[in-house]
């Protein structure tokens, strides 16, 4: 028999089980936003993951889990891209779209629906850094703290890349006829 | 393009924020008489708003659920990989010199002296299927109770132990029987090998307690010559040894090499009545040593009783 059996990291791993199960859905749909292949995403939220279970030890215990695990998925994604670039330079034909926007919904969606593929396509448009920071803000409400963590930029310069990102997704759907909302008066 | 007026560029960042719900409220004001009497910035205002709405869609949209569950389930087999591999070790400065501790998720899977290669030296980096990973704060307090434990102000480490690191079976049967031997006490080389019911294979059970992963947590060092020597230890670093036994209370002489005090302490060699003995019963301190013991509760703690004969229940050893 060996003495004690009890496992002393076995509070650590319920605690890393539960962060696995609160936010494994929501780094998943991120990283299935800013990915090109919907397959990437499943391959990056798994590195995310291993990667967060290796630092883990070194968070401290105030910290915010889910600011850091987006920061962790915004390296592995950012470090797949430029890995992706120098294999390949397979990028330049999604950019080389331009201004025309490749919208892959169905023409007769409705108006709604028709604005909302619109913006889809303008927000791939972005470049890198933009459309993280309009990503983390508009579709997963991180605050700018958190965001600026992430790009490895002050809050500051993560709000201007999220207007900036706006400005230009406007711009892009200039030519587009856009719904009118509420507030017109 | 043509060039805004200076106060629509002005106020454009406070329009994009209130369109898109980002500013406090009296900016929203200045926007909203803004607007009122800009054309240009009204509809700007409003595509930014068609955006927001349209934004705020894309938010509400996600994978199939299948999708994410099916991802999930891969990433929690590959973690239950990684946490298999996982072996996190920390050094400690102590009496004994430099000790790194390793552990994985299964329990403490490395003890180890350090030589003058320092941690880079550890075995652990020897080790297959191990990923090790630095850590402070969770082998903080197994570092603690160590030196405590060297300190003597405690008995006991209650760790759940990791045996990956034993070659064999037979050296993970080994480690357990010297890992059952009680704090205080020593038992021979040779009593280990009844214990496991293979009295000839007293050369292989101390080439296993030779390669002990898990030395002073798994207590080799409590485990002697028959003749009462102490016999190799780290290498050949018996003052070790020495200074871990001195700890429990175990005496040792200084003859031409170290050894057992075996007159000061309580004897046990296997008897169908389970009895102990002082050292003066009979010629039981010239035989070949079974188990030792500093006190009589330890024995007694065993399920051992005292011997009929020589009564070491009447006449206890001075302490």
């Amino acid at each position: 028999m060996m003495p004690g059996r009890v496992s002393i990291r076995a509070m650590g791993e319920t605690a890393f089980d539960t962060i696995v199960a609160t936010h494994h859905g929501e780094i998943f749909r991120y990283l299935r936003r800013i990915a090109w292949r919907a397959g990437e995403a499943d391959d990056l939220s798994q590195e995310t993951f291993l990667r967060a279970y290796r630092a883990w030890p070194r968070l401290t215990p105030d910290a915010n889990v889910r600011a850091w695990l987006f920061t962790i998925a915004t390296n592995v994604y950012r470090n797949h891209v430029r890995s992706e670039k120098r294999r390949q330079a397979a990028h330049a034909t999604v950019r080389a779209t331009g201004r025309e926007l490749d919208l892959n919904g169905p023409e007769e969606e409705a108006v709604a629906d028709e604005t909302r593929a619109l913006t889809q396509a303008a927000i791939r448009q972005l470049p890198l850094k933009q459309r993280l920071a309009f990503t983390l803000r508009k579709l997963h409400e991180l605050d700018y703290e958190a965001i600026g963590q992430s790009l490895e930029c002050s809050p500051d310069s993560a709000r201007a890349h999220v207007f900036q990102a706006l400005r230009k997704i406007r711009t892009t759907l200039n030519g587009y006829a856009l719904p009118q909302t509420e507030s017109t008066r | 393009m043509t060039s805004k007026p200076r106060v629509c560029v002005a106020i454009e960042p406070d329009l994009i924020a209130v369109a898109t719900g980002e500013a406090p409220p009296p900016a929203a004001e200045r926007v909203e008489d803004h607007v009122a009497q800009c054309r240009s910035c009204r509809d700007d205002f409003e595509r930014y708003r068609a955006i927001d709405v349209a934004v705020g869609s894309l938010r509400a949209t996600a994978p199939p659920p299948d999708d994410i569950e099916a991802a999930r389930q891969r990433l929690i087999a590959r973690l239950a990989d990684l946490k298999t591999r996982i072996v996190s070790y920390r050094a400690f400065e102590s009496p004994l010199g430099r000790i790194l501790i390793g552990s994985s998720e299964h329990g403490v899977a490395l003890v180890e002296y350090l030589g003058d290669g320092g941690v880079a030296g550890s075995r652990l980096f020897r080790m297959t299927g191990v990923e090790p990973h630095e850590d402070g704060a969770e082998l903080e307090r197994l570092g603690r109770e160590l030196l405590d434990y060297l300190a003597g102000r405690r008995t006991r480490l209650d760790w759940a132990l990791d045996l990956r690191a034993a070659r064999s079976d037979f050296e993970r049967a080994v480690l357990e029987a010297a890992a059952a031997v009680p704090y205080g006490a020593v038992e021979s080389y040779r009593g280990i090998a009844g214990d496991l019911g293979k009295p000839e294979a007293v050369r292989a059970v101390a080439q296993a307690l030779r390669h002990n992963p898990l030395p002073i947590v798994v207590p080799c060092h409590r485990i002697i010559g028959s003749g009462g020597d102490l016999v190799g230890y780290a290498g050949n670093r018996l003052g070790l040894k020495e200074q871990l036994l001195a700890v429990e209370g175990v005496p040792t002489l200084h003859e031409r090499t170290p050894r057992i005090a075996r007159r000061s302490l309580y004897h046990y060699e296997p008897n169908p009545s389970r009895e102990y003995c002082l050292p003066t019963c009979g010629d039981i301190a010239r035989r070949p040593i079974g188990m030792l013991f500093s006190s009589r509760a330890q024995a007694e703690a065993k399920g051992l009783v005292p011997c009929r004969d020589c009564h070491p229940d009447l006449y206890p050893l001075p302490q």
